[in-house]
């Protein structure tokens, strides 16, 4: 496999903020990534910075071997869907469609109907008058129909309903098995799209906290569950991730167990689970769980 | 579902890059906003005007009386609200269709350049139109009513070679859309303080050159020269700050992130 994106020490001041601080990472073509942090982490302007939008303080981007600013031959091989995108005055949903092909050579008409038609969305009312959600559903499907090598998806289900999403998931997984490309998608949802990721980065105040094989990183960590004193026994000298007391029991997350540590788990009669990619994304982060699940 | 087929042949070839004409086929996807609801307005605002002038060439009774009236015609700004209209589409054009045409993966660039040719195209097409009709004012004495609005007297008068009419337009458009554009590349760049500093440095410049003209008691010279010059010539003069704000537009574009929000 060969790199489509590396970064190295890239840093994006602004004049208060230091929104990315010294990022160096790289991504691997035809894979999904998921890049997952808190609002205000630095996603977007992560985002921004490898498709030329924004521009770097400091530090190496490099997308198909070449700088992504004002390269128009990088660019369009990119699709950049975000949440808040603009549309042009009195644009309508058809225009959209019509006018993406002159921009994505590898656009596909038929997918694009086909998507068109899954989400419902109607093709001539003004964009100002749709809800939220089909606002979303039509950056969905610019991103998914553009079949851009490298294709960014920022937060692109807000308002979506959950079976619309579903069908996201389901039709980015199709059309990636036909069509592979590189996805990088930054979402709070991270339960949802679990299955989905191949590779995780996650980013917290500007840095590049995790970045590790999603299957790696779904079983780096256990949670214990068990007698407060049985458990403490058990994870005394070990470090630990998260811990909880309901009276006189404990749950406790510590980093991945080898099969002989698990019996031994076992044999004192201690419960074993697995912890889900967003508890242990929310433990990184250190925050409480809820603020994952507030929508911005 | 007709609206959303593509014919293969629109298909920029891949590789290649540049998108100057995708963007001037973006600029121009909205067919009814940008060539059929500014001639629909303008339309209706000519049957206006044609109501007032048959209501008051219908009241004033002596020949005297209509010579008079056909005199105050001829300062119509009847037609401004096209070139105000040009002005706005060159501000949207920016604030709005920017930030999209990057979110399709567009450069600066290729955008800036593609914005330009369409302003050029649109400039021609309307400066066509509005030479045609200002034809049909003068060979109808105005639309036989002695009205006045194609052919106002800023627009050259009555007495002009086709050609200058057209070019007087043609430069005018060009002036409105591309300082439409330069004021919304500021505010996309710098928001509200780009703003309130452009506005300021106009106002100052704009009162300094007052200052300036009136403390040298130059004013009859500017008068003498607006009039020397005539219509065309001053069109002409024109193209410079336009000229200017095309290219520092660019300068500011450039280095812009598109905001979204």
């Amino acid at each position: 496999m060969s790199a489509v994106v590396e970064v190295k020490d890239l840093s994006k001041n602004y004049r208060t903020v230091t929104a990315v601080d010294e990022v160096s990472f790289t991504v691997e073509e035809n894979t999904i990534y998921g890049l997952l942090g808190r609002n205000g982490a630095g996603k977007t302007t992560l985002m921004q910075l490898l498709t030329g939008q924004e521009f770097a303080s400091s530090g190496e981007i490099r997308v198909f071997g070449e700088s992504p600013v004002e390269n128009a031959g990088v660019l369009e091989r990119t699709s950049f869907i975000k949440e808040s995108q603009k549309y042009p005055d009195d644009f309508q949903p058809k225009h959209v469609f019509a006018s993406a092909p002159w921009f994505f050579p590898e656009w596909d008409a038929e997918f694009a109907e086909r998507l068109i038609a899954d989400f419902r969305v109607p093709l001539k009312r003004r964009i100002k008058k749709l809800s939220r959600g089909q606002l979303s559903s039509i950056g969905v499907i610019v991103g998914l129909a553009s079949r851009a090598p490298l294709t960014f998806f920022d937060e692109p289900y807000l308002g979506l309903d959950a079976v619309a999403r579903q069908i996201f998931y389901d039709r980015l997984l199709e059309d990636y098995a036909e069509h592979p490309r590189t996805v990088i998608l930054s979402t709070h949802l991270i339960d949802e799209v679990s299955n989905l990721l191949e590779h995780v980065l996650v980013i917290d105040e500007g840095r590049i906290i995790v970045d590790q094989a999603a299957e790696e990183l779904r079983g780096s960590a256990t949670t214990i569950v068990g007698t407060r004193a049985g458990v403490d026994s058990f994870v005394a000298g070990r470090e630990v991730l998260h811990r909880d007391h309901i009276g006189g029991l404990a749950s406790v997350t510590v980093g991945r167990l080898d099969p002989l540590e698990r019996q031994e788990a076992a044999e004192l009669g201690l419960e074993l689970s697995p912890v889900s990619l967003q508890q242990l994304i929310v433990q990184k982060t250190n925050v409480p769980a809820k603020e994952f699940e507030v929508k911005s | 579902m007709t609206a959303v087929q593509t014919p293969t042949a629109a298909r920029t070839a891949a590789g290649s890059g540049s998108r100057v004409i995708p963007v001037v086929r973006l600029h121009l996807v909205n067919r009814f906003s940008m060539l059929v609801l500014p001639w629909i307005i303008l339309g209706f605002i000519f049957l206006v005007n044609l109501a007032i002038w048959w209501i008051v060439m219908s009241a004033v009774g002596p020949d005297a009386d209509r010579a008079d009236v056909q005199e105050g015609l001829q300062w119509s700004g009847a037609s401004f609200y096209i070139f105000v209209y040009m002005m706005v589409l060159g501000v949207q054009a920016i604030a709005l269709t920017f930030p999209f045409a990057l979110g399709f993966s567009a450069t600066r660039r290729d955008f800036w350049l593609g914005t330009s040719l369409t302003f050029v195209l649109l400039s021609a097409l309307y400066a066509a139109g509005m030479t045609v009709l200002a034809l049909i004012e003068v060979t109808t004495d105005g639309w036989w009513l002695g009205g006045r609005m194609f052919s106002a007297l800023y627009f050259g008068g009555d007495a002009m070679p086709w050609y200058a009419r057209f070019f007087l337009f043609f430069a005018t458009f060009l002036f409105f859309f591309f300082v439409g554009a330069l004021a919304a590349a500021i505010y996309q760049r710098w928001r509200v303080n780009g703003m309130l500093i452009f506005f300021g440095a106009l106002t100052v410049a704009l009162v300094g050159a007052a200052a300036l003209i009136t403390f040298s008691e130059s004013w009859p010279a500017v008068g003498t020269w607006f009039v020397e010059t005539g219509a065309p010539g001053v069109v002409a003069w024109s193209l410079v700050p336009t000229a200017l704000a095309a290219l520092v537009g660019y300068v500011i574009l450039r280095r812009t992130t598109p905001k979204n929000s």
